[in-house]
Order: structure tokens, then C-alpha cells, then sequence
């Protein structure tokens, strides 16, 4: 029953996504209050080429990956806003627009360039090749996500729940969104690895999304939102590893999308039982 | 308490409104009325120390005041349509909110405060819901949850936009009691309006905004119909039949 657990490569992968549960999932809980949730998978895609090139350029090399994602993402978002701003398209066509490009300029460099990483581990994830230097950088995204929350969780909330309330009350407003965003990148990159770049935002929004359909408070949402993430990681790395044709990726997702199926249906806020709800 | 001097308020340096001098003193409320897009939200920003105005300045007289010139603190009651009301958060934490400012990173609410929650609960008479999840409330309890906050706030001035536009009549006059009850306080309040019988019974001062400009004096004198006309707040065609009406009432 528990074989899976004596390959070295098997244990890696399970530390890496337990850990990366804890920091995806406070962040998963926000981005889908704040109404951003298909701008998260936007900005997955849009930070690809950012990645790709520094992954070319250096290597596997954790910092200047980030750096790199960390660009392609601020350009994205800069020139979509741009592009709203001064042009006659709209943001979520301007957004579409840049990210598409920016995803197919990734996959287009990663391919030209003979990469040694197989396009459907970076696509989908791969539990197999979880090194030394993704350990670290999970942990360290954790550590940051964690510490970041510990500080900025009331303004989080305020400014998520009444933003011009929030504006009102603070000196530095634009600071809490600023950081939101950075700590919204930073769990995207940390997730690359295990869950590949088209998935990794499944693992942001699917337990969050799952967990509004049982709770009426922030900290019961944010604890359920990760045992979601959690079961969701270990269950899918048990059928990827028995079903060795399947990457990680969207195994993890697929089970995270059975919990969102039941929540939807069950949970009290559900479909079934959902009496109070009202838009 | 608030001296604004000819102030220009809009976006991307196109002014909205353009010459807006008014006073604001304590005890005292004053309307602000005009069409959609008037830039009545825009000035309640501007107020707020978010968007800062395009030309003009605007003094706050608070004793308590920040160097900068902003009061200490300003209480404001937004639209409520613009907010998420499936926020998964219970009617006391949304009321706690008002107490949150200058709150360190890991202070709880201290018992003064703890006490001053449970008042405005009381006084807008939530208390029974205090543990309820928001999504239970009805618009007229989410806007009372709101004002709750707002005492909770206990700011010398207070901002309310459109407070009664999505509640029903009872909760509207309980709502205008607490204002007036603000009012007695001493603190200075501005009340985005768009009916105007609730401006004649609360309004000491009325700010009328539109045709990119303001008028400003005692209620009475700014609200009548060549004014209201003139600011684009009433057609022509809608004055007449004001007017027909009026004299049909008289006779």
C-alpha cells in the first residue's frame, strides 16, 4: 500500500507539494475573493518566457528563474494595462492577447533552444525531477507567503473586502496589492516544477473555490482551502505514481476539480443545501 | 472643521468639476447632490486623501490632525452594491473593521474597543446577527452593518455615500436617526444624496454639482429649481411638470 513512499524520488515529491500546499493555498484563498482568479492563470502563462529564457541563458537556477518570471510577468501587466488605457481593446482582450503571445514565445524558445527539460514535464509537471534547488526554493516561497500573511492579513482582508474603505484608512494602499501580486508570482514559479506551467494555478483555485461553498469566515476558509490543497497533492501523486503515464500535474488538479464537483453539490453553501444564498 | 478653496477635481488631468469652494463645520451636515457622473464620488475620494485634487486646497481644521493636514481620521460609508456580499465574514467581523486602524501586527481589539463594537451593534440594532455570516443579510442589514462600523470608527468626520439608495423606508429612518444623532455629536458630515426629499428634512448646507461646476450654500437657498436646472440635475420638461404639480398642490 504505502510502496510509493520507499522511492527517494516519491518522498521528495511529497514534501515539495505539502509545503507548496501551505503557501499556494492562503494565496489560492485571496486571489479568488479578490476576483482575480483568471488573471492568476494569465499571469501563469504570461511569466513562461521570463523563465525560459533565464532557464536557457543560466540554467536551472532558482534566483535567476524568479528574476526572470518576475519581468515577464510586470511587462505583461504593464503593457495590458497600457494597451486598455490607450488603445480600443478592452483588459481582458489586451490580457489575452499578451499572455497568448508571451506563452507560445516560451514554449517557441524552450523548443528551439533543445532544451534537456522534456516539454511535457514543463507543460503538465513532473514528480520525478524534484531537485535540491526546488526544495529550497519552495521552502523559501513559503517562508516569505507565511511571514507575509502573519504581518498583512487585516489589511489583506480590508482592502480585498471594501477597497476604498481600505485607501481610506491606510497611508500606503497600493503596497498591499503591489505584494499581493509578487507573492502571486513567486507560488506560481515555486509550483512549476510539480505541477507544470498550465496547471499550476489549478492548485491555487480549485481548493479555494472548493472551501466557499462550506465557510463563513475568513480563517475557517483559509484552513479548508489548504486540507484541500493538501489531500489534493498527496492523492494525486499516489494515482500519477500507479499510473506512471500521467504527469503530475493533472492528476494533482483533477483531484483538486472531485473536491470542487462535491463541495459545489454538498456543502452547505451548495447546490443542495445552499437556501441562503443570494446574489 | 474643512475649508475647500476652489478646487478642480477629475481624471487624466480632464477636470470634472472646476471652482468647488465649500465649508464644512462641526455639527453640521451637508448634501451633496447631482446628476450621474457629476463627480460626487470623485470628490468623496478626494476628500478621502485618494485622489488627489487637479488644482485647489483643501484645509482640514481638525484639532487632532495629521501634519499633512489630513484629519486623524475619517469615517466612510461607500455604495454598498459595490462590495462582495458573499465575503465569507460574520456581521461583528465587518463591524470590527472600524477599530482595526493603527492596530499593530498581532494586537487584538482591546476591551474599550470590544466595548465600542458591541454598542454599534446594539444601536443599529444588529445584535441578535452579530454572529451571522453576511451573506444572511438583507441589503437594509448589510447598510446598518456598515453604519455600525462607522461608529465604531467614532471619526470626527464622516463621509456616506448614497447611504440610502438600496434600503427600504423603516430602516432609511432608523439610519437617518443615527445620523442626526452624529450630528448632535458635533461631528461634520457629507451625504452623497440622490433623493431630494431626504435632503430637506437632514441638510444644513447643500454642495450641488453638475454642468462642471458647484454651488454651495444654506440647503434651502441652493436647492430650487432654476439651480437645479442649470446644474443638469432637472430637464427643462421635468421642471415644468414640478412646477404644474407643485401649483396644482396649492390650488
Amino acid at each position: 500500500m504505502l510502496e510509493w513512499l520507499e522511492y527517494d524520488f516519491m518522498q521528495r515529491a511529497l514534501v515539495a507539494t505539502s509545503v507548496l500546499s501551505v503557501s499556494i493555498a492562503p494565496v489560492g484563498a485571496f486571489l479568488v475573493l479578490r476576483r482575480l482568479s483568471l488573471a492568476g492563470e494569465a499571469m501563469a502563462h504570461a511569466i513562461v518566457p521570463g523563465i525560459v529564457i533565464a532557464f536557457v541563458i543560466f540554467g536551472l537556477s532558482a534566483v535567476s528563474m524568479i528574476t526572470g518570471g518576475l519581468i515577464a510577468g510586470i511587462l505583461v501587466a504593464l503593457g495590458t494595462s497600457m494597451l486598455a488605457r490607450r488603445t480600443l481593446i478592452r483588459e481582458d482582450a489586451s490580457l489575452a492577447s499578451l499572455y497568448l503571445i508571451a506563452l507560445a514565445l516560451g514554449i517557441f524558445i524552450l523548443s528551439a533552444a533543445g532544451s534537456a527539460i522534456p516539454l511535457k514535464s514543463f507543460l503538465f509537471g513532473s514528480a520525478l525531477g524534484i531537485g535540491d534547488d526546488t526544495l529550497v526554493l519552495i521552502g523559501a516561497t513559503a517562508t516569505i507567503t507565511l511571514m507575509t500573511f502573519a504581518v498583512m492579513l487585516r489589511p489583506l482582508i480590508a482592502a480585498t473586502f471594501d477597497p476604498i474603505f481600505y485607501e481610506s484608512q491606510s497611508h500606503r494602499p497600493g503596497l498591499v496589492q503591489q505584494w499581493f501580486m509578487f507573492l502571486l508570482v513567486l507560488n506560481l514559479l515555486a509550483a512549476f516544477k510539480s505541477l507544470g506551467t498550465l496547471m499550476a494555478v489549478g492548485l491555487m483555485i480549485l481548493p479555494a473555490t472548493a472551501a466557499r461553498y462550506w465557510v463563513s469566515t475568513i480563517t475557517s476558509y483559509m484552513i479548508l482551502t489548504l486540507i484541500f490543497a493538501l489531500l489534493s497533492c498527496w492523492i494525486g501523486l499516489i494515482l500519477s505514481f500507479y499510473l506512471s503515464q500521467v504527469p503530475t500535474g493533472p492528476a494533482i488538479v483533477l483531484v483538486a476539480g472531485g473536491f470542487f464537483f462535491f463541495s459545489l453539490l454538498f456543502a452547505p453553501l451548495g447546490m443542495v443545501w445552499g437556501r441562503f444564498v443570494q446574489k | 472643521m474643512l475649508n475647500v478653496h476652489q478646487i478642480a477635481l477629475g481624471y487624466n488631468g480632464t477636470p470634472l468639476i472646476e471652482g468647488c469652494s465649500f465649508a464644512l463645520e462641526q455639527g453640521q451636515v451637508c448634501a451633496v447632490i447631482g446628476h450621474n457622473g457629476s463627480g460626487k464620488s470623485t470628490l468623496m475620494r478626494t476628500l478621502l486623501g485618494i485622489q488627489p485634487p487637479l488644482a485647489g486646497r483643501i484645509d482640514w481644521h481638525d484639532p487632532a490632525s495629521a501634519p499633512k493636514g489630513q484629519p486623524r481620521n475619517i469615517a466612510y460609508l461607500g455604495q454598498s452594491a459595490d462590495l462582495d456580499h458573499q465575503f465569507p465574514m460574520r456581521v461583528k467581523d465587518a463591524v470590527a473593521m472600524g477599530a482595526w486602524k493603527g492596530l499593530g501586527f498581532w494586537t487584538g481589539i482591546d476591551q474599550a474597543k470590544a466595548d465600542r463594537i458591541d454598542y454599534a451593534l446594539t444601536r443599529t440594532g444588529l445584535a441578535e446577527m452579530a454572529d451571522l455570516p453576511l451573506y444572511a443579510c438583507s441589503a437594509g442589514q448589510l447598510q446598518r452593518c456598515f453604519f455600525a462600523r462607522a461608529i465604531v470608527q467614532d471619526a470626527p468626520v464622516i463621509l456616506l455615500d448614497e447611504p440610502f439608495s438600496t434600503i427600504d423606508q423603516s430602516t432609511e429612518a432608523k439610519l437617518v436617526e443615527i445620523i442626526r444623532e452624529w450630528r448632535a455629536e458635533g461631528r461634520g458630515l457629507m451625504i452623497v444624496l440622490h433623493d431630494l426629499s431626504a435632503v430637506m428634512g437632514l441638510a444644513d448646507t447643500c454642495l450641488l454639482l453638475g454642468d462642471g461646476r458647484a454651488s454651495f450654500g444654506q440647503a434651502d437657498d441652493v436647492i430650487t429649481i432654476d439651480n437645479l436646472i442649470a446644474h443638469h440635475y432637472l430637464s427643462e420638461t421635468q421642471a415644468e411638470w414640478l412646477t404644474l404639480l407643485q401649483q396644482k398642490g396649492a390650488s
